[in-house]
C-alpha cells in the first residue's frame, strides 16, 4: 500500500513534476490552478492525413494503413517556449453525413488545423466549407487557424499549387504550412504555431479592455514555403 | 572322325602292321555318292615306309578295304587348289592327277598338315605343296626344322633315337677308305679281312710303345719318395713352433685377466668418491645460512631475503635424494637430525614472527579505521600487504616444511583480518546507510515535516500517509510531493550513485585481498589439478589484475569467505535497508548489480559469487516490489463521492513505467522489467473491471473506456514492445465500452418510443410480417400515434439536452472524451432516428404516421446544444 504512494511520490521527480501537474489539475480542477490546456481540433476532408499528423505528433509513428476515424482525443504535455502546457487534440472524422454534427466540437475548440491533401484538389476546395462552419460556430473572425497542406512528400502527385493555397490563406488572413506526416516535415511546427496563436489569443482575451479586432496577433502571417 | 579313324586303324591297318596317321573323308568331284577315305599310314617296322591309301567301304557289310595305294614317295604335287579361297577340293598327283573333295575344309587342311609332316619326316625329295593357305604349314615346318638341325637328312624313324647317323667326316673317311680299295664295294669280304689285318698291326704297335715307357716310370717313383721325406721334415719343425707359441698364449691370457680387475677397482673407487662428494654437497648447509636461520633478522628486508635463501637451501638439503642405504650412515642421519632441528626452530621462529605481525597489523588497522568512516571509502590494505609480501617465499617454504604451522598461520591471518574486514564492512555499510539517510533528512527539513517520513518510523508513517490519501484529504500530500519532486530526483540519483560507489569500492578491496592471498598463501600453486599455471599465477598476481590469469580455485574462495565473513550479509542488509527505505530502489539496484555481475570477468571468484548471491536477493526484492505493486492495485478503492475518472493506479503505472524505462535503458535486465510490466498490466486490466463494477456514481462503461483510452495512449507513448498486445487490447476495449455506453445512454431520451420500436422488432423476429404489425392490438396505429405524440419537438430537445448534461457529469475532464462520445452519440442518434423512420414507414404504410421531429430538427438541436455552452 505505502509503496504505491511511495512510488508515485518518487516518480513524480523523474518526470519533472509534470505528471503530478496533470494529475492534480485534472482530478481536482476546482482546488488546483489548472495547467494550461490548448484545445486543438483537426478538421479536413476524409483521407487527407489528419490522424496521421496527430499520431506522428503524439507518438512519432506513421501508420500506413488507412482507417477512417470517427473521433478520438489525445492529450500530451509539451514545452511551449519555456512554458509547460498540455495540448488536447481532437481528431475528427473527415466523412460526415451531417455537418451540424461537427458544431459541438468546433464549439469547444480553441484552435483549428484545417488540413487538406496537396494531391487532391477536392479536399482543398472543401476547406472553405470547414472554415465557414468554424467561423459560424465560433462567431470569431480571429479564431486561431492554420491552413495545412499535407502529403508534401508526394510532390509528383501535387494537384494544389502552393500559390493558390497561399492565396486562400491570405484571403482568410491565416498562415499556410505544408507538411508531411510521413517524413514528419513541419509536423511539430504546425502544432506549435497553432498553440502559440491560441496562447496569444488567450492573453488578449484576458484583458477585457483590449480591442478584439486588433490584428496585432496576426502579424506572423507569412507563408511558409517548404 | 576319331571313331572312323579308330575303326580304320583296327580293321585295315593293324592287320598289315601299319599305323594310321591321318584320314580324310573324300569324294570324287562330281560323284557325290561314292564316299571313300584317303588315309596316310606308316609301317610299324623299320625301315619305315609311308603310304597313302584310298579306303572304301564295302557295299555289303561294314568292312573297309584298301582300294588304291601309293607310296608317299610317289607323291609329286599336292595342290590345295586355292590358298585364299576356302574350298574343300584338292589334288594329289602321283602317276596321274587325282582330284578329291574333302567333306570339310578343316578336314582337308588337317590331312594336308599330316601329309606335310610325313613328307618332312620321311622324304628326302619332298613333293610340291601348292596353294596351301598361309599359316597351315609354317608352324609344322618350324617345329620340324628345329628337330632336325645338325642331323643328316636321311630317313628317320620315330622310335630309333639310339641310332646315330655318320658324320660328314666319318662319311668322308669311309668313302676315302673305300675308294682306296677299289674292290671294296665288289668284294666286301676281302675288304673286311684287310681291315682286321690293319687293326692287329696297329694293336701290336701300341703295346710296343707302352713297354718302352717303364724306365721313366721308375725314375718318377724315386723323385716322389724324396718329396715325401722332405714334407715330413717340415712338419716336425712346425710342430715345434706350435708348442712354443702355446706357452706364450697362456701367459698372455693371465695378464689380460689381471688388467681387467685393476680397471674395475679404479672405477669403483671413482664412483664411491663421486657419491660421497654429492652426498656431502647435498647435505652441506652453509654456515651463513645456518646462522640466518637460527637468528636472522626477520623484520628487515635484507634479513628476510637472507632467511628466504637459507630456508630454500635448507629445504633443498632436506629434500635431497639420497639412496636409502646411504641414509643409514651415521653421519647422514646426524646431519638430517640437525636439519630437522634447524627447520623446526626456524619454522617456529618464523611462525611466531608472522603471527605477531598479523595480529599487530590487524590491531593497527583497526585503530586507524575510524578515520575512514566519514568519507564512505573502504580502507585499502595495500600497505600492509606490501609489508607482508616479502615473506611470500618463506611462506612457501613453510608450507612445504611445516604444513601444520602453515595452516595455523593461515588461520591466524584469516581470523585476525576477518575481524578487521568484518568491522570495516560494517562501518562501511553503516556509513553508506548514513549517507543515504541524510539525503532524506535534508529533504524532510525542506518539506512538511509532519507528513514526511523519518527513517525510524518510515513504514508506519508511510502507512499513515497512504491512509490519509485514501480518505481523500490528499491536498497537502499532493502538494508536498509535487514540491518535493526536485529533492526526490536528486535523492534517487544520489542513491543510485552511492550504491554504485559501494559496489565499486568493494571490488578492488576484494580483488586486492584475493590476489594477496593467492600469492602469499600459495593457493594457486597448491592444486596441481587446477592447472600448471600456478607459478605463473604467483608471479602475475602482483600485476594489476588481469583477471584471466587468475586461477581461482575452491581454496581461494574458502579463504576469501573466511576473510570476509560478513560481506555478503552486510551487502544484503544494505540491500534490504535500501529496499525498506523505498522499495523502488530495488529497480536501481537490480540494474547496477547486474552490470557488476555481468561485467565481472572472473565468474567464480569470491566477489562474483557474493555479488551473484546479492543479485538473487535483489531480484527477489524486485519481484516483491512488483508483487506489492500488483497488490496495491488489487486493493485500491475508489472514492464514492466524486466521479471516478482515471483510476489512481493507472497513473501510478504511468509513473512507474516512465521511471523504469529510464532506469533500465540499455540494461540486460530488460527481460525482468518486461515480465513485471506484463504482470502489472494484466493486474490493472483485471482491477479496472472490478473498480468499474463497484463504481456507483459513474457508469462502469465510462470508467472502463476512459481508463482504457488512457492506457492505450500511455502505451502508445511509451512504445514498450512487449506490451504491444496489451496496447491493442486497450484500444479495442476502449472502443467497445464506449460503444456500449453510447448505446445504453441513447435508450433514454426517447424511452417509450424506444420500447415501442423494440417491441415491434421482437414481433418481427417471431415471424410477424411488417405490414401486419399495425393489426396487432399493442402496436395499432392509435398506439403508435400515442407514443409519437409523447415526443414532440420540444420533448426531444429536452431529452437531448439532459443527455448532454449527463454526459458532462459522467465523463472526467482529464481524458477529454466528451466530444468523442458526444460525436458518437449524435451519430448513433441519427442512425436510430432513421431506423425508426424506415420501420414506421414499413409497418404503417400510407397512414401518414411519422415522428413529430425531422432530421433537420435534430441537427438544429445539435447546433443549439453546441451553441449553448
Amino acid at each position: 500500500m505505502f509503496s504505491c504512494l511511495n512510488l508515485r511520490r518518487r516518480l513524480r521527480g523523474g518526470r519533472q513534476g509534470s505528471s503530478s501537474a496533470s494529475w492534480d489539475a485534472m482530478s481536482k480542477p476546482k482546488t488546483q490552478a489548472p495547467a494550461v490546456i490548448h484545445k486543438v481540433i483537426m478538421v479536413g476532408s476524409g483521407g487527407v492525413g489528419k490522424s496521421a499528423l496527430t499520431l506522428q505528433f503524439m507518438y512519432d509513428e506513421f501508420v500506413e494503413d488507412y482507417e477512417p476515424t470517427k473521433a478520438d482525443s489525445y492529450r500530451k504535455k509539451v514545452q511551449l517556449d519555456a512554458e509547460e502546457v498540455q495540448i488536447d487534440i481532437l481528431d475528427t472524422a473527415g466523412q460526415e453525413d451531417y455537418a451540424a454534427i461537427r458544431d459541438n466540437y468546433f464549439r469547444c475548440g480553441e484552435g483549428f488545423l484545417c488540413v487538406f491533401s496537396i494531391t487532391e484538389q477536392e479536399s482543398f476546395q472543401s476547406t472553405s466549407e470547414f472554415r465557414e462552419q468554424i467561423l459560424r460556430v465560433k462567431n470569431d473572425e480571429n479564431i486561431p487557424f492554420l491552413l495545412v497542406g499535407n502529403k508534401m512528400d508526394l510532390e509528383e502527385r501535387r494537384q494544389v499549387t502552393v500559390e493558390e493555397a497561399q492565396a486562400r490563406a491570405q484571403e482568410w488572413n491565416v498562415s499556410y504550412v505544408e507538411t508531411s506526416a510521413k517524413t514528419r516535415a513541419n509536423v511539430d511546427k504546425v502544432f506549435y504555431d497553432l498553440m502559440r496563436e491560441i496562447r496569444a489569443q488567450k492573453v488578449a482575451a484576458a484583458k477585457p479592455d483590449n480591442d478584439k479586432k486588433g490584428k496585432k496577433k496576426k502579424s506572423g502571417r507569412k507563408c511558409v514555403i517548404l | 572322325m576319331t571313331a572312323i579313324k579308330h575303326t580304320l586303324q583296327r580293321e585295315v591297318f593293324l592287320p598289315s602292321e601299319e599305323r594310321l596317321i591321318a584320314v580324310v573323308h573324300v569324294t570324287k568331284p562330281g560323284r557325290k555318292k561314292k564316299a571313300s577315305f584317303l588315309c596316310a599310314a606308316v609301317t610299324t617296322e623299320k625301315p619305315i615306309q609311308a603310304h597313302i591309301y584310298q579306303v572304301k567301304k564295302q557295299d555289303r557289310g561294314d568292312t573297309f578295304k584298301k582300294k588304291l595305294s601309293w607310296s608317299l614317295r610317289e607323291l609329286k604335287v599336292l595342290d590345295a587348289k586355292d590358298a585364299t579361297k576356302d574350298t574343300a577340293e584338292f589334288e594329289l598327283q602321283f602317276d596321274k592327277v587325282y582330284k578329291w573333295v574333302a567333306s570339310s575344309i578343316q578336314e582337308k587342311l588337317t590331312f594336308i598338315q599330316y601329309l606335310w609332316k610325313l613328307c618332312q619326316r620321311y622324304l628326302i625329295q619332298k613333293p610340291e605343296f601348292l596353294n596351301i593357305p598361309n599359316g597351315v604349314l609354317e608352324e609344322i615346318g618350324e617345329s620340324l626344322e628345329g628337330d632336325h638341325t645338325g642331323q643328316e637328312k636321311t630317313v628317320l624313324g620315330a622310335s630309333d633315337s639310339d641310332w646315330h647317323a655318320l658324320s660328314e667326316r666319318e662319311e668322308a673317311d669311309i668313302e676315302l677308305l673305300m675308294s682306296e680299295c677299289e674292290y671294296a664295294i665288289s668284294n666286301a669280304e676281302a675288304f673286311a679281312e684287310q681291315l682286321s689285318k690293319d687293326l692287329s698291326v696297329l694293336d701290336g704297335a701300341n703295346i710296343h710303345s707302352i713297354m718302352g715307357c717303364e724306365d721313366q716310370v721308375l725314375e718318377l717313383m724315386v723323385l716322389l719318395d724324396q718329396g715325401v721325406q722332405e714334407a715330413v721334415r717340415v712338419e716336425e719343425r712346425l710342430e715345434e713352433y706350435d708348442l712354443k707359441l702355446k706357452g706364450v698364449k697362456d701367459l698372455m691370457e693371465f695378464m689380460k685377466d689381471k688388467d681387467t680387475l685393476i680397471q674395475v677397482k679404479t672405477r669403483n673407487n671413482q664412483k664411491l668418491l663421486q657419491e660421497l662428494d654429492s652426498l656431502v654437497n647435498q647435505l652441506d648447509l652453509d654456515h651463513d645460512h645456518m646462522k640466518a636461520l637460527l637468528d636472522g633478522d626477520l623484520s628487515s628486508p635484507r634479513g628476510i631475503e637472507q632467511c628466504s635463501e637459507a630456508a630454500m637451501r635448507l629445504q633443498h638439503c632436506t629434500a635431497a635424494e639420497i639412496h636409502p642405504s646411504l641414509s643409514r650412515m651415521a653421519a647422514v642421519q646426524e646431519q638430517r637430525k640437525r636439519f630437522t632441528r634447524l627447520k623446526a626452530t626456524f619454522a617456529m621462529r618464523l611462525a611466531h614472527h608472522l603471527n605477531n605481525l598479523f595480529i599487530h597489523q590487524g590491531n593497527e588497522m583497526c585503530e586507524t579505521l575510524s578515520q575512514y568512516a566519514s568519507e564512505l571509502t573502504l580502507p585499502r590494505h595495500a600497505a600492509s600487504q606490501r609489508d607482508l609480501l616479502p615473506y611470500a617465499d618463506l611462506m612457501a617454504w613453510l608450507k612445504m616444511a611445516e604444513p601444520e604451522s602453515f595452516e595455523k598461520l593461515a588461520k591466524v591471518y584469516t581470523s585476525s583480518l576477518s575481524r578487521l574486514y568484518d568491522r570495516e564492512m560494517k562501518e562501511f555499510m553503516e556509513s553508506a546507510k548514513v549517507k543515504l539517510t541524510p539525503s532524506k533528512l535534508e529533504r524532510k527539513g525542506s518539506l512538511l515535516p509532519s507528513q514526511r517520513f523519518t527513517l525510524g518510523d518510515s513504514v508506519s508513517s508511510l502507512h499513515k500517509a497512504f491512509d490519509s490519501r485514501k480518505t481523500g484529504s490528499t491536498n497537502a500530500l499532493d502538494a508536498s510531493s509535487h514540491h518535493g519532486s526536485d529533492a526526490d530526483l536528486s535523492g534517487t540519483a544520489k542513491l543510485d550513485q552511492i550504491f554504485q560507489h559501494v559496489l565499486n569500492e568493494l571490488a578492488p578491496v576484494c580483488l586486492a585481498e584475493q590476489d594477496f592471498c593467492v600469492h602469499f598463501f600459495q593457493l594457486a600453486a597448491e592444486g596441481s589439478s587446477q592447472g600448471e599455471s600456478g607459478a605463473e599465477t604467483a608471479t602475475g598476481a602482483q600485476k594489476p589484475s588481469s583477471a584471466k590469469q587468475r586461477q581461482i580455485n575452491t581454496a581461494v574462495r574458502k579463504m576469501m569467505a573466511e576473510l570476509f565473513p560478513s560481506l555478503e550479509s552486510e551487502l544484503i542488509s544494505l540491500i534490504e535497508f535500501l529496499h525498506k527505505l523505498d522499495t523502488f530502489n530495488s529497480l536501481y539496484m537490480l540494474v547496477r548489480m547486474s552490470e557488476h555481475v555481468i561485467n565481472a570477468e572472473d565468474t567464480g571468484s569470491f566477489l562474483s559469487k557474493t555479488f551473484g548471491n546479492c543479485l538473487v536477493q535483489i531480484k527477489r526484492n524486485f519481484d516483491k516490489f512488483i508483487q506489492i505493486q500488483i497488490q496495491s492495485v488489487q486493493e485500491s478503492k475508489l472514492s464514492k463521492k466524486s466521479k471516478v475518472g482515471i483510476v489512481p493506479f493507472v497513473h501510478s503505472f504511468e509513473d512507474f513505467a516512465q521511471q523504469a524505462e529510464n532506469i533500465f535503458r540499455g540494461s540486460d535486465r530488460r527481460n525482468d522489467l518486461d515480465k513485471a510490466y506484463g504482470k502489472l498490466i494484466s493486474a490493472i486490466f483485471e482491477q479496472i473491471g472490478r473498480l468499474a463494477a463497484d463504481s456507483q456514481k459513474t457508469p462502469s462503461d465510462v470508467v472502463l473506456f476512459e481508463n482504457y483510452h488512457h492506457i492505450f495512449s500511455l502505451l502508445s507513448q511509451l512504445k514498450i514492445s512487449c506490451l504491444e498486445n496489451q496496447k491493442k487490447e486497450a484500444k479495442q476495449k476502449y472502443q467497445e465500452y464506449m460503444q456500449n455506453y453510447v448505446i445504453a445512454s441513447l435508450g433514454r431520451p426517447l424511452e417509450k418510443l424506444h420500447m415501442f420500436i423494440e417491441g415491434i422488432e421482437s414481433r418481427v423476429a417471431t415471424g410477424v410480417k411488417y405490414e401486419e404489425i399495425s393489426y396487432q392490438l399493442a402496436y395499432s396505429k392509435q398506439e403508435i400515434r400515442k407514443v409519437i405524440h409523447e415526443y414532440p419537438v420540444k420533448e426531444v430537445k429536452k431529452g437531448l439536452d439532459s443527455l448532454y448534461k449527463k454526459l458532462d457529469k459522467h465523463l472526467c475532464e482529464e481524458e477529454s472524451l466528451h466530444q468523442v462520445v458526444w460525436h458518437s452519440m449524435q451519430d448513433e442518434f441519427i442512425k436510430q432516428y432513421k431506423h425508426y423512420e424506415t420501420l414506421i414507414a414499413r409497418c404503417y404504410p400510407e397512414s401518414g404516421i411519422s415522428l413529430e421531429f425531422t432530421i433537420t430538427d435534430l441537427l438544429g438541436f445539435f447546433s443549439d446544444i453546441a451553441q449553448s455552452h
